[in-house]
């Protein structure tokens, strides 16, 4: 695993310094030949707006660079064109080139972030990302101005994570408002944002976020490691980042969580976890992952901790019925009438006496198909949506069982599992358990319990040998941190979940709300 | 990524404490009420229980304070120090075949008993392949894992042995716990040595020391773990005896499975608890296998230092299953097990007697 993360890095480096040979053009003096050097660059595209001026009450030349639509075109125009044309100034300016560049830095153009840039590297980041560029004629340096003003979605309530009780915000597709989303939740100058581009081709922005003094050093060292190893042209979602950093490709289980909640980020930030916000994406990932999290939802802690601690088992034996149900019938069915009780054998045998294939078939049969609903209820339009699932649940599920093809106990069984994966709060774990569950069905097929029994073994084999940023998978279980088992299947009352989880070894321990030594 | 140190290989006594009740509760407690019922009369058993329990964990002391005098080092590496080099690879060869024929046992006893339970057409070859095959899935993972499947299987065992116990308490008549103190000398005898059996595999302790991280807490932790096994077979003998009484204890051939057999679980969501029983206790039987392989290896790999760790397994496994397959009915299967535990308990306790005297005498740091 090392060894792979090191060679692509070399490999990276090497790409990187070809790459920079070509587009590390200086800007030259000459402001014509540089106009032509952007337009040469981007070929002239029709949103490129080159706006060409003399500055006021001077011969010298100047001009705006920018792209329509990802600037905010009032800003542009009110804060930097009219000042540097000088319509309402009065102020005699230099008649030096240089004096004047360094005037229009200083005192002319009211935007609060602007950056001097040297190559056309430099311009052409900026201005692909939202950046007002001005040039000076004799100059051979730019002035690149943050004006970012393109059309994005609103704060809404995120669709994925909806929650009763709890804020309704959810994370957009820009990274500036994520980020705010989160200062917003956790005010603390500890929080650090440290951003990083990733990409070759398109180069996107992406944070990493953590909290100072209580995040494991080694834990950001890590991450920081692995995101220096990525390697491709574009990051579209941040599902990219975490397949290139998570620790086992071939497991089925996911090692980094996603959410769209800010709140779920900051709760975890503040246990001494790292998050990761790309930029195009509502999705942030927080790392280190475990068992433990999959079954939790922040929910858990906003509602009193009978109700938590409640909810939280409802998952466990959900998540336990979504792995298990299907698999133990066909195992009673197929191998073990004896143990079904008799009363209960007679009557599923009963119904099962038309059905004309193994009970292995049969719930494969109604699996696939459950499945496949769902899957065309989520790509559908939501309205649409809901039609599939009557019309697949109930018509094809009644008329499956009037035609003989399923038992009806064998649709109970299928509508029972379906219900206990939508229970489960993340996703991408629900996906899994799916994965597996069909693993499972298979065993039983062959060995009936035993097979489910040895089934379950070897899932829990791979689940002890797995590790998320070299954090054990099982962590709080085993190897066992008992003072973690307060707040995992149970949720303690929060007056008692005084430390942060020691699996994570965070540098201040104490979550403080008896204020000794809390943050 | 040495980073999270617990993560790492490195175990600490906690995981000591845990990982002797997994190696000693397996098949054994399976059938042990029956012969210690046959060589004793009324209850009598636990007593005796208690007095070889109580000799068993003063030898696992022993073994622990042997083994913790050597931080961080091999079986091998403090043997040669003791006696010499030749005889400590000598000993370390006789204790990998008897892993190696605890595993073997291991796999076919599990064998046979999901014959008798689980399903009666499946042949022997098949059931024993695939549970093997996932412990060999087991053992080549990293052995931190080990140890953290052992965590996360003793609870459910200990629950689940607990149930039964709780369910089988409307059943439990008094009567049949009498008479006391009958037993005769020559039963006492055959209770004792039955009783000393069944604590078979405690010698892990002399191998995964070198693997703690601190090794001070091991001897409490050993002592402590070595309690379990004990206290389990005393609780599971007692609700034997006061369920069948004496005789029909000593005619069953899994008694404890049969106990299991006697619960009805309120509500009648399940018939035939048996299954169900034997189901879970097939972790326990799974964690000793593991652990048993996973003892081999590591001496086999103190012996032979620049062999790989798969190619090992390789070699051992075909071993296991070659020699599971090789008694021919139950018969010769208890008849192999009766030799094992009567050679691994016996040399197991030598050789920690012995060591731990010389080490004395000679004065070995």
């Amino acid at each position: 695993m090392g060894s792979f993360f090191k060679r692509k890095k070399q490999d990276k480096k090497k790409k990187q310094q070809t790459k920079d040979e070509d587009f590390s053009i200086q800007i030259g003096k000459n402001l014509d030949k540089n106009m032509e050097n952007i337009k040469k660059m981007l070929e002239q595209p029709n949103d490129l707006i080159i706006r060409k001026f003399s500055i006021r009450n001077t011969n010298h030349k100047g001009a705006i660079v920018c792209i329509d639509g990802l600037i905010d075109t009032a800003e542009v125009d009110n804060d930097i064109l009219l000042r540097i044309q000088g319509v309402t100034e009065r102020k005699e300016l230099p008649h030096n080139t240089k004096q004047m560049f360094e005037v229009i830095y200083q005192e002319m153009i009211s935007v609060s972030d602007i950056q001097k840039g040297k190559t056309l590297d430099d311009v052409t980041n900026a201005i692909l990302y939202g950046s007002a560029v001005f040039y000076l004629d004799g100059i051979d340096e730019v002035l690149i101005m943050d004006t970012k003003g393109w059309e994005s979605r609103s704060i809404e309530e995120p669709i994925t994570e909806p929650v009763i009780r709890g804020p309704r915000e959810g994370f957009v597709e820009n990274v500036r408002t994520n980020m705010v989303l989160i200062r917003r939740y956790i005010r603390d100058p500890n929080l650090r944002f440290k951003t990083r581009k990733v990409g070759r081709r398109s180069k996107k922005v992406l944070v990493v976020t953590y909290m100072e003094g209580i995040t494991h050093p080694d834990l950001l060292k890590e991450i920081n490691r692995r995101l220096d190893t990525i390697d491709m042209d574009d990051a579209p979602e941040s599902g990219f980042i975490e397949q290139w950093i998570e620790d086992s490709f071939l497991s089925p289980f996911p090692q980094v969580m996603n959410t769209e909640r800010p709140d779920k980020v900051a709760m975890g930030l503040l246990e001494g976890k790292v998050a990761i916000i790309l930029d195009g994406t509502p999705m942030v990932l927080i790392l280190p992952f475990n068992i433990g999290d999959a079954l939790q939802t922040p929910e858990d802690y906003y509602e009193r901790w009978a109700i938590g601690s409640l909810l939280r088992a409802l998952r466990y034996l959900a998540a336990f019925i979504a792995m298990f149900v299907p698999a133990l019938y066909i195992a009673l069915v197929s191998f073990h009438q004896g143990m079904i009780p008799s009363k209960l054998a007679f009557s599923i045998a009963a119904t099962r006496e038309g059905v004309p294939f193994p009970a292995f078939v049969e719930a494969m049969l109604m699996a696939v198909t459950m499945e496949l609903l769902r899957e065309a209820g989520a790509r559908l339009p939501r309205t649409i949506g809901q039609t599939i699932g009557i019309v697949g649940g109930l018509v094809i599920g009644d008329a499956a069982v009037q035609a003989g093809i399923v038992s009806p106990v064998m649709v109970i069984v299928v509508a029972l599992t379906a219900i206990a994966s939508f229970s489960l709060p993340a996703y991408s774990v629900a996906i899994s358990f799916r994965l597996i569950r069909f693993g499972f069905m298979i065993a039983a097929a062959f060995f009936g319990l035993y097979g489910i029994i040895l089934a379950y073994i070897m899932v829990n084999i791979h689940i002890v040998n797995l590790k998320s940023i070299g954090v054990p998978y099982s962590a709080p279980f085993a190897p066992s941190f008992f003072s973690d088992w307060k707040d995992l299947v149970f949720r303690a009352p929060i007056q008692v979940l005084t430390k942060r989880p020691q699996y994570l070894k965070p540098t201040d321990q104490k979550s403080g709300n008896k204020g000794e030594n809390g943050s | 990524m040495k980073w999270f140190e617990y993560g790492n290989e490195k175990i600490s006594h906690r995981e000591i404490l845990v990982a002797i009740p997994s190696m000693v509760i397996a098949v054994g407690v399976l059938s042990l009420p029956r012969d210690l019922a046959a060589a004793t009369v009324g209850s009598d058993g636990w007593i005796l229980l208690v007095i070889s329990g109580g000799v068993i964990v003063f030898i696992t002391w022993l073994m622990a304070r042997l083994a913790t005098k050597f931080p961080r080092q091999s079986f091998l590496t403090y043997s040669s120090k003791i006696v010499t080099k030749p005889v400590a690879v000598v000993m370390t060869f006789i204790f990998i075949a008897i892993a190696i024929a605890l595993a073997a046992l291991e796999v076919r006893e599990i064998s046979d008993i999901s014959k008798q339970y689980l399903f009666d057409r499946t042949p022997v070859e098949i059931i024993s392949l695939s549970f093997l095959l996932v412990v060999v899935y087991a053992v080549s993972g990293s052995r931190a894992g080990i140890f953290r499947l052992n965590l996360m299987f003793l609870p459910i065992i200990l629950i689940i042995a607990i149930a039964v116990f709780v369910f089988n308490i409307g059943w439990f008549s008094l009567g049949n716990l009498l008479p006391v103190f009958e037993t005769d000398f020559t039963g006492v005898g055959r209770g004792l040595t039955t009783g000393l059996l069944s604590y078979m595999g405690f010698g892990i302790i002399l191998f995964y020391t070198s693997l703690v991280d601190n090794p001070a807490k091991v001897p409490r932790s050993a002592v402590i773990g070595m309690c379990i096994p004990v206290l389990l077979y005393i609780l599971i003998f007692i609700t034997c005896i006061g369920v069948f009484g004496n005789s029909v204890t000593s005619n069953l051939i899994f008694p404890t499975i049969e106990l299991a057999k006697e619960v009805d679980i309120p509500g009648g969501f399940f018939e035939r608890f048996e299954s169900i029983f034997f189901v879970i206790w097939i972790m326990a039987i799974f964690n000793t296998t593991v652990m048993a392989i996973d003892v081999a290896l590591l001496a086999l790999s103190s012996i032979f230092k620049n062999k790989s760790k798969m190619k090992i397994v390789c070699v051992l496994s075909p071993v296991v299953y070659l020699i599971a397959m090789y008694p021919e009915d139950l018969l010769d299967v208890s008849a192999l097990g009766g030799y094992l535990s009567y050679f691994a308990i016996s040399y197991t306790s030598i050789v920690t007697i012995l060591l731990s005297v010389i080490a004395k005498v000679r004065k070995v740091k």
